[in-house]
């Protein structure tokens, strides 16, 4: 497989596959830095496990001797033990029983009775030849003469823009590796169906602005503007960004709306073969009042001792979730059991037997109904749903995260029409021909963009249309 | 690169005294001539302006827009922003006042060794200002030595013995370029100038306002303020500095003015202004002799140039 080469790929395979990327020490000592060239972005909170910050790294990073057996570079990894001689009074200056190469400038020293080091006492320097080490302040070590003590690295490794830099001293001919975590190994595969929204910017910046170009100067912002608008409106109807949550209805009825809810696309429940069951929505039938103030007895609405309305629990919502669907479907085996509803209202003696010819499609059905309840910004869900296994899909706008912002390769050309044409739009300037003629190669565009997403395949059509040759039956 | 001072001075005085029309000092050709130069050179802004609202061709030489811009690249610098109370300062411009004249260890060039010691100029002081080298009276090109903080490097063994002088000019801002951020291994971002009038619709919009992949800035009191303020540090700044201004320097001989090269300063134009440096100047000088005649044929070779430059 081909290395990156200046093509548009920058990973290598290793990179991409197994979320690694390593380095080879050709020069020992400390401060040396690793760049990492993932496509992903590298997260960092803390290079110590025991610190909270911890668990916000993205990554883990190794050391190795031969590339064979790796550890994972943490303070516990770099510690350097030895004896010190001394015990004396407060102190900056520590007399070590023997020289240890290993014990650096920036380690913190820790030990019998100054264990925690509360003070965080760091080495200033290191005399091999007396085995002094200077502290940049005083500590005690109680004990015996001979006190063992250790030192170590609290952060020996820091991050800042993609670069590590390792306080720790390499060793020569030693490795370093970055390791990338599950999650963004999992969400850079298949990135190469996509170019970044700020690829995009920067590219319409260089192609389509510029001295004897339609557009000869633009505010960058405006093009971010546009690029982002332009971004949600493919969101909608054109790219293939349909999300989805796997939930569970608890017994108040409702799942919250997702933060990057824009609108849904299917709510379905599942059964226990995965099988999928949509869910209806229930406008027809119910809905949930943005507000239900409480009234008086003339029915005037009544306000709390700071001028606002008293809210009163919703009736309609309290008898609709007290509804048995079955009464909304007609899915009763047994008619006697219905005593008043949409079937039957007149109760035993007016039964629905023979006042129906044939099913009403829009009610009869056994999946649920969901409404959804703008006031509380949750999805609610009728009773026969409690403890259901749903799948909630819906669409974003592309906008709502940094990996979000990115479009498919397919619609890209679409992308930069829709720019142009936002731009040429509002420039005063701009002859109305030329507007028209972006405004028609936008559209085309956005056209030729939603065949292309709406992966329609020529094998997959012709199984379809095998169908047509079966007798249909009525 | 540079004109010769000296050279532009003998012409005028050239000109000037072909029928014996009169005499310009040293003094006057020096405060004429920093006049003259920096005409020209606000002159290729509009210049610039201009041509590239034009189509050009692609032939090599005859692009006016490259031509101006080999110009303006002689004052082309760019340097680190330091951070300072929520904001940027402009790069820091060389601490001394007026050329400074510094020496190496050791004075002479010695068999054997390319590389210098500069004392008495710090490394900020040579890296914020512009910096030429004499070695035997003689102006070194750019590319015959390079300056690592205070350590000359030559790029070939200079003849033992020949003297080395340093001189570290300031660098003085004269307009603001393009700004950019450098975090770590992060692709460089360009920073977009915007005014304060702009600056709150931005911040307001959450599909507009600043980030660090797409920061912005205003430029007011001569400070630079970014948004997003969590930008402290690595804010670059690309800016053309002012030309130093030129100095016909002398020693006192017998009845004359013996030029001192080495004290001396060029002018710092392209030199395919030379003509027209020397016309400005000749202009200006016959207005210092009270000559008509002078101002007006110089006027008539200026217009005729610039007619011939734009058109």
């Amino acid at each position: 497989m081909p290395r990156p080469d200046g093509g548009l790929i920058t990973e290598t395979n290793r990179q991409y596959y197994a979320g690694a990327q390593q380095k080879y020490i050709t020069d020992a000592g400390v401060g040396q830095t690793m760049t990492s060239t993932f496509d992903t972005d590298l997260e960092f909170g803390s290079s110590d496990p025991l610190n909270g910050l911890y668990g916000l790294n993205n990554f883990v990073f190794y050391t190795s001797p031969d590339a064979l057996t790796w550890t994972e570079l943490t303070p516990a990894a770099t510690v350097q033990t030895a004896t010190a001689t001394e015990n004396n009074a407060a102190s900056n200056e520590v007399q070590l029983a023997a020289a240890n190469a290993n014990i650096l400038v920036g380690m913190t020293i820790y030990g019998n009775g100054i264990t925690g080091n509360p003070t965080g006492r760091k080495v200033e320097s290191v005399d091999q030849a007396t085995f002094i080490v200077t502290l940049d302040g005083t500590v005690t070590i109680p004990g015996a003469a001979t006190t063992p003590v250790l030192f170590q690295f609290d952060s020996p490794f820091t991050m800042v823009g993609n670069i590590i830099t390792i306080a720790a001293s390499l060793l020569l001919n030693s490795y370093l590796k970055i390791q990338l975590k599950e999650t963004p190994i999992q969400e850079n595969h298949g990135s190469y169906e996509y170019t970044r929204l700020t690829d995009v910017i920067d590219n319409f910046l260089i192609a389509y602005v510029g001295a004897g170009k339609l557009i000869p100067s633009i505010n960058r912002t405006d093009v971010i503007f546009h690029a982002k608008r332009g971004l949600q409106e493919f969101s909608y109807d054109t790219l293939k960004s349909i999300k989805s949550q796997e939930l569970t209805i608890n017994t108040s009825l409702s799942v919250i709306i997702p933060q990057d809810y824009v609108n849904y696309v299917r709510l379905s429940w599942t059964d226990a073969y995965g099988v999928q069951h949509t869910i209806f929505p229930a406008n027809a039938l119910t809905t949930n009042p943005y507000a239900s103030p409480a009234q008086d007895n003339l029915g005037v609405p009544t306000q709390d001792s700071f001028d606002s309305n008293i809210t009163a629990t919703s009736q309609i919502e309290a008898a609709w979730a007290s509804n048995d669907p079955r009464r909304i479907s007609g899915a009763f085996t047994n008619q006697e059991n219905i005593t008043s509803d949409v079937l039957s209202p007149g109760g035993f003696y007016e039964l629905a037997l023979g006042q129906r010819y044939g099913l009403n499609p829009e009610t009869s059905q056994r999946n649920g109904w969901f409404t959804i309840n703008e006031r509380e910004g949750t999805f609610s869900f009728s009773s026969d749903l409690a403890n259901r296994l749903i799948a909630l899909e819906y669409i974003s706008d592309g906008n709502a995260y940094d990996l979000d912002a990115r479009i498919p390769k397919m619609a890209e050309d679409a992308l930069y029409a829709h720019i142009s044409h936002g731009i040429l739009a509002s420039l005063a300037q701009t002859p109305e021909y030329i507007v028209q003629r972006y405004k028609r190669e936008r559209s085309s565009k956005l056209r030729n963009a939603k065949i292309r997403l709406s992966n329609i395949k020529l094998d997959q059509i012709v199984q379809v249309m095998r169908g047509q040759s079966k007798w249909l039956k009525f | 690169m540079a004109i010769n001072v000296n050279t532009v001075y003998q012409t005028v005085l050239l000109i000037l005294n072909k029928e014996q029309r009169g005499y310009m000092t040293p003094v006057e050709f020096n405060k004429t001539g920093a006049q003259a130069q920096l005409e020209i050179f606000e002159n290729y802004f509009d210049s610039l302006n201009q041509q590239i609202r034009i189509p050009q061709t692609d032939t090599d030489y005859a692009d006016r827009v490259v031509g101006l811009d080999e110009k303006l690249s002689i004052f082309k610098t760019s340097g680190n922003a330091s951070y300072q109370n929520s904001l940027f300062n402009l790069p820091s411009q060389f601490s001394g006042s007026g050329k400074q004249q510094v020496t190496t260890t050791p004075a002479n060039t010695t068999a054997l060794t390319l590389n210098y010691t500069i004392n008495a100029a710090t490394a900020s002081q040579i890296s914020d200002g512009v910096t030429n080298v004499f070695v035997n009276s003689i102006l070194l090109s750019e590319f015959e030595y390079s300056i690592s903080g205070t350590t000359l490097s030559f790029a070939s063994q200079p003849i033992a013995g020949n003297a080395i002088l340093v001189d570290v000019y300031p660098k003085e801002f004269y307009r603001l370029g393009s700004v950019t951020y450098t975090n770590g291994a992060y692709p460089i971002q360009e920073l977009e100038r915007v005014d304060k009038g702009q600056l709150y619709h931005l911040l307001g919009s959450n599909l507009t306002k600043p980030s660090t992949t797409y920061p912005i800035y205003t430029y007011e009191g001569s400070r630079i303020k970014v948004y997003p303020t969590t930008i402290v540090s690595g804010i670059n700044i690309n800016y053309i500095r002012k030309p130093l201004d030129p100095v016909w320097s002398f020693t006192a001989g017998t009845g004359a003015y013996i030029y001192n090269n080495l004290t001396s300063t060029n002018f710092e134009l392209h030199s395919a202004d030379q003509t027209e440096l020397i016309l400005k100047i000749l202009l200006y000088a016959g207005v210092v002799i009270q000559s008509p005649e002078i101002i007006q044929v110089a006027a008539s070779q200026v217009q005729q140039e610039q007619t011939n430059q734009k058109s």
